[in-house]
């Protein structure tokens, strides 16, 4: 993609559909104001993808935000860091199985 | 000398809200910077989901306090575009004034701040903020609150405008074009100010685009790149005004940049001004809990906030979005400030952080 001119990704970005998980990549052509989405589909049971790092430095912090909140691994990149630290990395949040305000019951803080 | 490492933050008076850095430093010099985000997280992505459409744009509206509005209307015109909803020609242009007003009082703010940041001190800081009133006075008036407006409904706005508005709005521009115009000499005519701007922070314009930078700092990298002029919405493509852009892509650029946008942003209010049916009604849907008819296909909508681009992605639901995702352009404008400050004086990191204009709450989300 990146041959064809898309120098620009705006945004990778995943929806939890239930029966699999779509990872988007937004991206756009600064020259000619194009813009193009690719659409990966997984399976919800071991999601992952390759990392797209070297051709796009802006997926560094997204790729991050992906691995924490779906629980998608990305293969291929250094940096294991999740972005936010404040998961275990075991619950991925926007995932449908995870209900809202679980997490607060289980830590017990009241 | 071996490299030491120092912790900013997270509570710091420079790092504009809940921010904390951990700086690899040889000397004085800046080997580099890793910013460790997350301490405003509150799920907005997936409380947005358990709420229903219209309950939602409240919560959008906290993510950038500075500029609620402008995410208050990028997720109402997602909800537009997924139910079909038309705008009245009479509110969209009122928006459009209302988001220029507010891309003024954004920057204001900013420029207060940054000119804190660099070291001179206090004058430009509370003649901006005296001038921001004046804006977010008129914004008042118009949607009954002060900060967060809540003023955008399906298909136009909570309330009609105030009868005065065109005058009033018209009276504003003149007086802010006269104020800002007096900031000129006192932010240039100061040597603090430039030389500890010109040439500082340095983003070269291949690794902007790289990068994925938006909005006034991808200007100033020379890239004349504007969602009002590439994917026009509303009537911009019927006023005319300029991108300005930088050349050297430094932090001096950076606040010429949006030192230029404002009087662009008075142009676009004037024009708008003008075009705008005289008579009309702009009142929108009555916000009733129930879900719209959406149909299921997915929504991409981008709108050109203060800070740049910002994005929605909603998979529509019958009551309640299924999804909802957000591109905030502070957070990747953060992620460039490693790639930035390489290299530099460790007092030089906070006058480039202050460059490129971040919120801690739309980073975090």
């Amino acid at each position: 993609m990146k041959q064809k001119g898309f120098d620009y990704l705006k945004k990778i970005t995943a929806v939890d559909y239930t029966d699999r998980i779509e990872v988007l990549y937004f991206l756009y052509d600064t020259a000619s104001a194009k813009s193009d989405i690719v659409k990966v589909v997984l399976n919800p049971t071991d999601p992952a993808v390759p990392s797209v790092l070297r051709l796009y430095k802006s997926a560094d912090w997204y790729e991050r935000e992906l691995a924490e909140m779906f629980g998608v691994k990305i293969t291929g990149r250094r940096t294991k860091r999740l972005l936010l630290e404040k998961w275990n990395g075991v619950d991925a949040p926007l995932r449908k199985s995870f209900v809202w305000g679980s997490d607060y019951k289980k830590s017990g803080a009241d | 000398m071996p490299i030491m490492r120092i912790n900013v933050g997270p509570i710091h008076p420079s790092t504009h809200g809940v921010l904390r850095l951990v700086v690899d430093l040889d000397g004085d010099t800046v080997k580099n910077v890793e910013p460790h985000i997350g301490f405003l997280h509150r799920g907005v992505e997936k409380l947005l989901e358990t709420r229903m459409y219209m309950q939602n744009p409240s919560y959008l509206e906290k993510l950038d306090y500075i500029a609620p509005l402008s995410w208050d209307e990028l997720y109402v015109s997602a909800v537009e575009r997924a139910t079909g909803i038309p705008v009245k020609e009479r509110a969209q242009y009122a928006r459009m004034i209302l988001l220029e007003f507010q891309r003024i009082a954004s920057h204001l703010l900013w420029l207060g701040t940054f000119c804190n940041d660099v070291g001179q001190l206090l004058t430009m800081f509370t003649w901006c903020f005296r001038d921001r009133a004046a804006v977010l006075k008129l914004l008042e008036d118009v949607s009954g609150s002060r900060m967060f407006y809540v003023n955008m409904r399906l298909g136009g706005l909570d309330r009609d405008l105030p009868a005065d508005f065109a005058k009033r709005a018209y009276d504003l521009t003149e007086y802010l074009e006269k104020k800002i115009s007096e900031y000129k000499d006192v932010v240039e005519g100061d040597s603090v100010f430039m030389g500890r701007t010109k040439g500082i922070g340095v983003l070269d314009r291949n690794e902007a685009i790289n990068i994925g930078v938006s909005g006034p700092v991808l200007r100033a990298a020379g890239v004349s790149e504007d969602v009002r002029k590439s994917q026009p919405y509303y009537f911009y493509d019927k006023v005319k005004f300029k991108l300005p852009i930088g050349f050297k892509s430094d932090s001096y650029d950076r606040y010429r940049v949006r030192y230029e946008e404002m009087f662009e942003s008075i142009r676009i209010i004037r024009q708008a001004l003008d075009l705008m049916p005289e008579t009309g009604d702009v009142k929108g849907l009555p916000i009733k809990l129930i879900g719209p008819n959406a149909n299921p296909d997915p929504v991409q909508i981008s709108r050109e906030l203060p800070r740049g681009e910002g994005m929605i992605y909603m998979i529509p639901d019958k009551q309640r979005p299924a999804r909802i995702s957000l591109r905030s352009p502070a957070f990747i404008n953060l992620a460039a400030l490693a790639a930035m400050s390489k290299e530099t004086k460790f007092a030089d990191l906070f006058v480039i952080m202050g460059s490129l204009d971040i919120v801690l709450a739309e980073i975090d989300r």
